[in-house]
């Protein structure tokens, strides 16, 4: 059983809330979404595992088993090119559960006009391996939900 | 067995949303499918884990093999989504 943390603080909504059907419709994988809090924050990594991919803007930890937890900070937030997103980590690095990754702020992304809605989703992963998400208030790196 | 070199024309090339959709398309092929950038090696196309570790970007030359039955009507589909914006 893999405990998936919340990489960010807020409320914690299904994945379906999210606007992009990509995410909302679960494309991508099951898992769940925050609503994050506006405020300065560093992202954290969800997993113990390797960075597989470090985007400004978005990130994937794989853990030993090949269980990737994708993260994405925001909605469309490729279109800002990095802007307001701090990397702090590399990829291929090995990182435990709670190491800061990404320093953002969801409320500078909402003033660009974007959603700062944050899906984390696990890769690969069929609906029914996902269990106890919960919702409402999240601190970070509390158990958002568990992936058999 | 059918195979395709192209140049990713989408702007963000293989991220969340084409890789997730490129995966979804893949999946629905009995048969395999890989993708490979360049000329690294291949990975199945039917994991969004495998295809976005590949870190294909914009302008890059990915080449893609499909098996399964009317493989060029699926690499059509693939095309048009590594192209897409």
């Amino acid at each position: 059983m893999l405990s998936v943390h919340a990489p960010v603080p807020g409320t914690a909504v299904g994945l379906s809330e999210v606007s992009d059907p990509v995410f909302g419709q679960g494309m991508v994988g099951p898992g769940a979404a925050i609503e994050p809090a506006r405020e300065p924050h560093e992202a954290i990594a969800p997993i113990s595992g390797t960075v597989v991919k470090l985007h400004a803007h978005a990130f994937v930890i794989a853990d030993e088993q090949g269980r990737g937890v994708l993260v994405h900070l925001g909605i469309d937030t490729v279109r800002l090119d990095g802007k307001g997103f701090e990397k702090l980590a590399e990829e291929g690095e090995q990182v435990a559960a709670g190491a800061p990754l990404i320093r953002w702020n969801p409320a500078d992304v909402q003033e660009e006009g974007y959603s700062p809605i944050v899906p984390v989703v696990a890769l690969d992963a069929d609906g029914d391996v996902i269990s106890r998400a919960v919702t409402g208030e999240v601190a970070k790196g509390e158990q958002l939900f568990q992936w058999a | 067995m059918a195979e395709r070199r192209v140049k990713v024309g989408g702007k963000v090339g293989l991220h969340a949303r084409p890789a997730a959709l490129f995966v979804q398309t893949a999946a629905e092929v009995e048969g395999e499918v890989t993708v490979a950038k360049g000329d690294s090696p291949p990975v199945s196309a039917k994991s969004v884990l495998a295809v976005m570790g590949l870190d294909v970007r914009h302008g890059d030359e990915i080449v893609i093999n499909v098996g399964g039955d009317d493989p060029e009507a699926v690499l059509d589909r693939l095309v048009e989504i590594a192209n897409a914006d």
